[in-house]
């Protein structure tokens, strides 16, 4: 291990006095720019899914979970071998990660964490609607996100007339009965459910035979992808990756976890077939509730730790880079003597991606959407402004 | 006026005939707290934490350990676990028993406030719950005390082995406890968990609306302190409530300006005073007109029911009556979104559709084999259509906001499910007839609704239309 937490943190003290300077240039409207969220339930394992190379504390304390074959992405960090989706996008300046991150939540409980992390607050519960949903009403986008889900995630609350997509397993009726019931419904002024008819109406018109489509993330991801590559598509789309809760047999390169991390593998691969060369104009991250701890428990899996790392890919990141601010896996320097700390709000990183995403002032977004709380405008660090 | 039926209940179905007196037919009903409709087996919910029980142990205990080195095994023998603790049946058999209160018993009205009280003392999504115990919990503790008052109903709930376990009373610990000194010396922390605490004055009594502080909160969390599952080797955090004082905040405690002294008695001093306070039946009585009349109810809705309320000293059958009476007024000028179950139980109620599968076929189940497709058809049905009432996504329930549930794929359901329902119908129900009865006893422009739903020729699609028509998603 080479580096020293003071190594990163240069450079970044003098972005952060003239963050409040520096005043992103009015959009080019004609360019159409996507952003997708993709969470992952359960507590992520940043430390499977982007080990430290040559750490002796890391390699002592989770003997029977160290990967074999890894990944090199720099003199520090390596990926899990099974992301080779994600390191296709890598090669190709196209993948990035943020490192020993998380929202600001140090408890550990999925339920409380998971609101958090949707809710983008402090105090479970406490707030209805999602960082995300505040942020695109900050961007003025009405109608303009897509769920891959059959509720609407709280994520994606705050704003209205959002489209989901999580395809029925059986046969939509015929278009002719769904223009009947929307006509009905403008009739009797009933607008939202003329609006959601028309969506419905529009979509049993496209789809050919009414063959129910998978549920499957790739499936979903791909459809997606086709979505967002559309001038007048949707703008931000929001997937579910559960399973990262892995207490037990977690294992190497073929465990637990990594069934869950392959999955969110197929969804860069798809989005990526969908989206085609938009996925230049295109930002994904993954969100979670929090990392594991370090050491194995007696399952060989491990516990519900702090800090965890956000995968990134897309045409609108700077650079194919880890980014973080290393706080070390000596005990001292874990979060409570077994957790790696994180050192970066993940909220930063969300909301720099949505000030670059949606065109929008970083400190509006700080104050409007996160309350005003301590961020980093992370922009020009992570990507193309 | 005939909303009212689909109001207060879900409708009048081919057998029911119609009231003469539609208020007094639905009052009648909210008196007692008859025995279950269902006829198969119903099991206490003490008999159903225990496989609870047999499930987590075995799990953490056992079976993590043995196949530590082996993922599929420890896949395959988890699954066999899950069968040979009816995981996949009982709440199943749960919703079985749910549903015929609404569609077989002679008080579907009381029905529909069983589901709102349930999903006010909402228990949601967390660990194995819904599967075992939230069924139960519905039952023993929220249905049981409908004939009694408020105040019952909050002092049970809030003990009630199903509700600690969900909001993590089991990890409040006073940071002063005796059990917080143990746990220092030995280099662990523990400290307050505020979520029980806050969830009792922010979701079951006094709400926001009250003004309590963050300290109130804290305050709360240390009354509430020590009372936690009975905790054994053998069955884990499954152990009856009780009191225990070693984990107990000791000193005195201050809520809302009042003090209480420590110890077991003072949570329920506490709640004695949250539910006397008039923000509680401000609360209470709005969340009752949201449920029944409108998304936005008017202070003139809640008046009668809040005057019901001190009158009564909240006894629920006199609320609920008041609650029925002000649906009852404003029927006519407001029509309610129905969430997904009780539109479901609506179509099946008005269009005779059998959705219950039988006691019989029920009661063949046996522990260690998969449930048939049969067996488990609520279940699925009701994650399909995004409100399963077990599996509420945060503490506060499902919402009663129609904005909610406004998403193309959640209205796809209603289309996609009505159809199917049509063809679950007995043959004799499938004629034009049967649909011209119904729509003449159920709602006050027949003439109307027949003439847009007979613009189908079909009687399936004129089936799914009268379910989704906004009379119907709006009652």
């Amino acid at each position: 291990m080479k580096i020293s937490r003071r190594n990163f943190l240069k450079g970044s003290a003098t972005t952060l006095f003239l963050a409040g300077f520096n005043f992103p240039v009015l959009a080019n409207t004609t360019k159409k720019k996507n952003l997708v969220i993709i969470m992952l339930r359960g507590g992520m394992d940043g430390l499977c899914a982007v080990p430290i190379i040559g750490d002796k504390n890391f390699e002592k304390r989770r003997k029977d979970l160290i990967l074999d074959e890894t990944i090199k992405l720099n003199s520090d960090f390596a990926l899990h071998p099974k992301l080779k989706n994600f390191y296709n996008l890598w090669q190709n300046n196209l993948g990035a990660i943020v490192h020993a991150t998380n929202i600001p939540y140090t408890k550990r409980s999925h339920f409380d964490g998971q609101n958090l992390m949707e809710t983008g607050g402090h105090i479970p519960y406490a707030i209805k609607t999602g960082w995300l949903g505040r942020g695109m009403k900050l961007g003025e986008l009405k109608g303009d996100g897509l769920a891959l889900s059959l509720p609407m995630p709280l994520l994606l609350r705050g704003i209205p007339s959002n489209d989901n997509f999580y395809p029925s397993k059986k046969r939509l009726p015929r278009t002719e009965l769904l223009q009947l019931l929307k006509s009905v419904y403008a009739d009797k002024s009933e607008h939202d459910l003329a609006n959601m008819m028309e969506i419905i109406a529009n979509r049993s018109m496209m789809s050919s035979g009414g063959t129910s489509m998978s549920r499957k993330n790739s499936s979903l991801a791909y459809k997606a992808g086709l979505e967002l590559k559309k001038i007048n598509g949707p703008r931000v789309a929001v997937f579910e990756v559960d399973g990262f809760d892995t207490h037990a047999a977690q294992g190497g390169v073929n465990g637990s976890h990594s069934d869950s991390l392959i999955e969110m593998d197929s969804i860069f691969k798809s989005l990526e077939k969908g989206l085609g060369n938009e996925i230049e104009n295109t930002l994904v991250l993954t969100l979670t509730e929090f990392g594991r701890t370090i050491e194995q428990n007696g399952g060989r899996g491990t516990e519900h730790g702090y800090g965890s790392a956000i995968f990134m890919a897309g045409g609108l990141l700077k650079k194919s880079q880890v980014y973080t601010d290393w706080p070390g896996l000596k005990r001292k320097e874990l979060f409570e003597g077994r957790d790696l700390n994180s050192t970066i709000d993940a909220r930063s990183v969300y909301a720099s991606a949505m000030s670059t995403v949606f065109d929008t002032d970083f400190k509006r977004v700080q104050k409007e959407v996160f309350w005003g709380d301590k961020l980093q405008d992370l922009s020009d660090k992570l990507f193309k402004i | 006026m005939k909303n009212f039926y689909r109001k207060v209940a879900f409708g009048l179905g081919p057998k029911d005939k119609v009231p003469s007196d539609p208020l007094e037919w639905a009052t009648s009903q909210l008196n007692d707290v008859p025995e279950f409709s269902w006829k198969g087996r119903i099991l206490p919910e003490k008999e159903l934490r225990n496989y609870y029980r047999d499930y987590v142990y075995g799990d953490r205990k056992v079976l993590r350990k043995k196949f530590k080195n082996d993922k599929d095994g420890y896949k395959r023998e988890k699954n066999k676990l899950r069968h040979l603790t009816g995981q996949k049946f009982w709440w199943n058999l749960e919703l079985c028993i749910r549903h015929s209160e609404a569609l077989k018993s002679e008080t579907p009205v009381l029905a529909k406030l069983w589901y709102f009280w349930g999903n006010h003392f909402a228990i949601s999504e967390k660990d194995f719950l819904a599967q075992y115990t939230t069924g139960a919990y519905q039952r023993e503790i929220i249905r049981a005390n409908m004939n009694q008052t408020f105040e019952k109903m909050v002092q049970e709930a809030t003990v009630a082995w199903t509700m600690i376990h969900h909001l993590d009373n089991n990890d409040n610990v006073g940071p002063k406890s005796q059990e917080a000194q143990w746990a220092k010396e030995k280099g662990r922390k523990v400290g307050v968990n505020e979520n029980h605490a806050r969830e009792l004055l922010e979701l079951h009594t006094v709400s926001p609306e009250c003004g309590y502080t963050q300290e109130d909160v804290i305050q709360m969390a240390y009354v509430m302190s020590g009372w936690r599952p009975n905790w054994g080797k053998r069955r884990l955090e499954t152990g009856d409530v009780h009191f225990n004082s070693e984990y107990h905040q000791p000193g005195t405690k201050k809520i809302l300006g009042k003090k209480y002294k420590s110890g077991r008695k003072s949570l329920s001093a506490v709640i004695t005073d949250l539910v006397n306070h008039p923000s509680c039946r401000e609360f209470i009585a709005m969340k009752l007109c949201r449920y029944f009349i409108t998304d936005n109810p008017t202070k003139e809705m809640m008046e009668p029911i809040i005057r019901a309320w001190e009158k009564s000293d909240g006894f629920l059958p006199d609320v609920h009556k008041a609650a029925v009476e002000v649906a009852f007024n404003y029927s006519n000028k407001h029509n309610k979104f129905q969430n997904p179950e009780n539109w479901l139980l609506i179509m099946s109620k008005m269009s005779d559709v059998e959705l219950v599968p039988t006691p019989k076929l029920m009661d063949l189940y046996t522990l260690g084999l998969k449930p048939t497709h049969e067996q488990r058809s609520l279940e699925y049905l009701l994650r399909e259509l995004g409100h399963h009432p077990y599996l509420a996504k945060q503490p506060n329930g499902w919402s009663d906001l129609s904005e909610d549930w406004m998403s193309p794929e959640l209205l796809i359901r209603r289309l996609v499910y009505a159809k199917e329902a049509y063809y679950k119908k007995n043959r004799k129900s499938q004629t034009n007839e049967f649909y011209e009865e119904m729509v003449e006893k159920n709602y006050d422009n027949p003439n109307e609704i027949l003439k847009t739903i007979n613009q189908q020729g079909d009687l399936s699609n004129r089936h799914v239309m009268l379910f989704n028509l906004p009379e119907t998603l709006k009652s």
